[in-house]
């Protein structure tokens, strides 16, 4: 008996010692991170009606389970760009386009290694609520890390815009157009009057004053000093939207350059653009945009702006020519002038006295 | 010479005379006389246009009232409306995808009346009437049954309207203008599979996210004023939606209580001896920590505050990565460094990061 109760003993010291040695995480049950949403969800709702919709989830990790915590947060937009600036903040008041009083989902949901899960999500707009754009987001958390100085957590978002059909209020104000660089993002910086090197974006800038999002559409027209006309009709090509309250800028491709592209199952066009194989000088670039939801005033806005496309090398030989055409046109009119009036004579000091 | 010398003479005399014939005040007589006059003649557009489609749905037959109010008073004659996805009215005219108006029919109408149709296609209706002056300014709506609607619910499409004197939409036009519409899936479940966001974050990611090494803290060892502290993460992200991705990275500032190392709020070197964190994408040398995204898609990249080699920040909520358009998987490592003065409170200072890939709208 007495050796059996020593035995208990050292197995119970044992096992102590173990849990104290060990990290405190490698007691937890380890969590998927790798996760695959849906980016956006639109929808069309008329006041008084619902719509019963799934989002799918799949855990790309083939070992761990995805464990998720779901929550509907408010969101806007970060300056004249796409990027959403999102209210992570629980205590943060709802917008005055929120959907949060009015979509659920699930609180928690864990999807098994390497499968798919869809998730029920319901929206209800009640009865005689006023038309126009409604958005919010669903943020998918997975497990916090806990331990160390630096833990780390990985988010998926889910934008979802609702849309309700009738009277609305829309009013889009042009304030720039067009030479862009890309890599401005939206920013208004990225318009350039003159380029140096050759262009391949136009964009456009829209205020947007209404209580819906907008996505115009109509076309843009290049011309250069010859009169030679290039056509942009494709004015949205990712297929952005102008916010309520923000100055959007969309960019189109001079030469839009389609791609197909696989991710998974699916299929989708990729919007790069293409040499724009303008010639050197200036195009003047005028917009005719149209916008207007469904029984309500079609509008229409429209600028006219330019930019010079001066690239070194152009800068360079106009240079050259120039000076070249100017030390001839100088040497041209000198002899003229003599042939016409004489050859000049020097002016002695005492003919400048006199 | 001589003769060269005449000719400038003369030309010289000849615009000298002109100078009392044509003066400033006889200029801008004909200017104001060519303003006021070219608008008798002159085309102006409609006003108070819209279209009202009953269903949105894609390839439902529905019924569509397009409202105008006619500008000009010349007499109508006839109404043209053109279905084309471009609403200008001289671009080339593509059908939008599915739309049929071939068997519509003309169920009412409001303001300037008596119209029938005259001719009608898959995209184009002509209505007509006996030549009448609209009483102006004249609000007019036109209802169309039987329209079948386009499919294509990426695309808005438009009706190009005029109006015109003749009674078959030929001859000199009166007024123009266009009308937008679009399909689009109204309360029942979108049939179209969605784009697809793909990110996974942990201290080692696989290429295509299909694995982890499911660690997601790091210790990064002991404080001194001599040295600089770091550590290293790594995110995979993709997505096929044509808007591509941003990837925002927030949290509180690294803290022991109540005694808070802050960081950089714009790109600035590692600096041992002072109180400072900061993380970057690329790869860096001093110190040597960190590399450059890895992957095809070139198009997902760095955020500039956050691509800078050795140059390092942290405000809470900043994109740091960042595609504009589809970009399929790309691989980050994300670099920390952690700095501390001699002054610094002892205690155990951690942050959690919160990596938030969304798409963009």
């Amino acid at each position: 008996m007495k050796h059996v109760k020593s035995l208990v003993l050292a197995a119970f010291a044992v096992l102590l010692s173990v849990s104290y040695v060990l990290p405190a995480t490698q007691a937890s049950a380890v969590s998927s991170s790798a996760l695959s949403i849906a980016p956006k969800k639109n929808y069309v709702i008329e006041p008084g009606k619902s719509v019963q919709d799934t989002v799918t989830i799949s855990n790309l990790d083939q070992s761990a389970p995805l464990n998720l915590t779901l929550r509907v947060i408010d969101f806007s937009f970060t300056g004249n760009g796409g990027t959403p600036k999102l209210f992570m903040d629980a205590d943060t008041p709802q917008t005055t386009w929120s959907l949060r009083s009015y979509l659920k989902i699930p609180q928690t949901v864990t999807v098994e290694p390497g499968k798919t899960k869809q998730v029920d999500l319901n929206v209800a707009i009640p009865k005689g609520h006023g038309a126009g754009s409604y958005y919010s987001a669903i943020v998918y958390s997975s497990g916090s890390g806990q331990g160390g100085n630096i833990g780390l957590n990985a988010s998926g978002v889910t934008l979802v815009f609702v849309n309700i059909p009738g009277k609305v209020k829309e009013d889009l104000q042009f304030t720039h157009l067009g030479a862009y660089d890309r890599s401005a993002q939206g920013d208004l910086s990225g318009y350039h009057y003159f380029n140096t090197q050759s262009p391949d974006t136009i964009a456009y800038t829209l205020k947007n004053n209404g209580n819906v999002v907008e996505a115009p559409a109509g076309n843009i027209t290049l011309r250069d000093i010859f009169g030679r006309t290039t056509t942009i009709n494709e004015l949205n090509p990712s297929d952005s939207l102008a916010l309520i309250g923000q100055e959007r800028t969309f960019m189109t491709c001079i030469k839009l350059k389609p791609e197909d592209v696989k991710l998974g199952n699916t299929t989708t066009k990729s919007t790069t653009c293409d040499t724009s194989g303008l010639w050197p000088g200036y195009y003047s670039v005028s917009a005719d945009l149209f916008y207007g939801q469904n029984g309500n005033l079609t509008q229409e806005v429209t600028k006219v702006g330019g930019f010079w496309y001066l690239p070194w090398w152009f800068i360079a030989v106009t240079i050259v020519v120039l000076g070249v055409a100017g030390f001839y046109g100088y040497r041209t009119y000198n002899k003229l002038r003599n042939k016409l009036y004489g050859p000049r004579v020097a002016k002695t000091k005492s003919a400048r006295r006199k | 010479m001589e003769r060269m010398r005449h000719l400038l003479f003369w030309l010289h005399t000849f615009f000298h005379s002109w100078r009392y014939i044509c003066t400033e005040e006889v200029v801008a007589l004909l200017l104001a006389l060519f303003v006021f006059m070219m608008p008798v003649s002159a085309t102006t557009r409609f006003e108070t246009r819209g279209l009202f489609m009953q269903t949105t749905e894609p390839g439902a037959t529905t019924s569509y009232t397009v409202t105008l109010k006619f500008m000009s008073p010349e007499q109508v004659g006839s109404l043209d409306m053109l279905f084309c996805n471009d609403p200008i009215p001289y671009m080339p005219c593509a059908v939008p995808t599915g739309l049929d108006v071939s068997h519509a029919t003309l169920t009412s109408q409001s303001g300037e009346t008596g119209f029938s149709i005259h001719s009608q296609t898959q995209n184009h209706i002509i209505i007509s009437r006996t030549p009448t002056a609209p009483i102006f300014p004249s609000e007019s709506s036109f209802t169309f049954s039987g329209i079948i609607n386009p499919t294509d619910t990426t695309q808005a499409f438009s009706i190009r309207m005029k109006s015109l004197t003749s009674t078959d939409g030929t001859g000199p036009l009166v007024d123009f203008g266009s009308v937008r519409g679009q399909v689009e899936t109204g309360i029942m479940i979108q049939t179209q599979v969605p784009p697809m966001l793909v990110f996974c974050a942990a201290q080692h990611v696989d290429d295509n996210c299909t694995g982890t090494d499911e660690t997601y803290y790091r210790d990064m060892g002991t404080l001194s004023p001599n040295d600089t502290l770091t550590a290293q993460s790594q995110m995979a992200v993709g997505t096929n939606a044509s808007q591509g991705f941003v990837v925002t990275a927030n949290g509180p500032p690294m803290a022991a209580g109540t005694s808070v190392i802050n960081s950089p709020i714009l790109p600035t070197e590692s600096m041992p001896g002072t109180n400072q964190f900061g993380i970057n994408l690329v790869e860096n040398t001093i110190p040597a920590i960190g590399g450059n995204p890895e992957g095809t898609w070139a198009n997902a990249i760095p955020s500039a505050d956050y691509g800078i080699p050795n140059k390092y920040k942290f405000v809470s909520g900043d994109v740091v990565a960042y595609s504009p358009n589809v970009s399929l998987m790309r691989k980050f490592t994300v670099s920390y460094i952690l700095n501390s003065s001699k002054d610094l409170r002892a205690g155990v200072y951690t942050t959690t990061i919160t990596l938030i890939a969304s798409g963009r709208f």
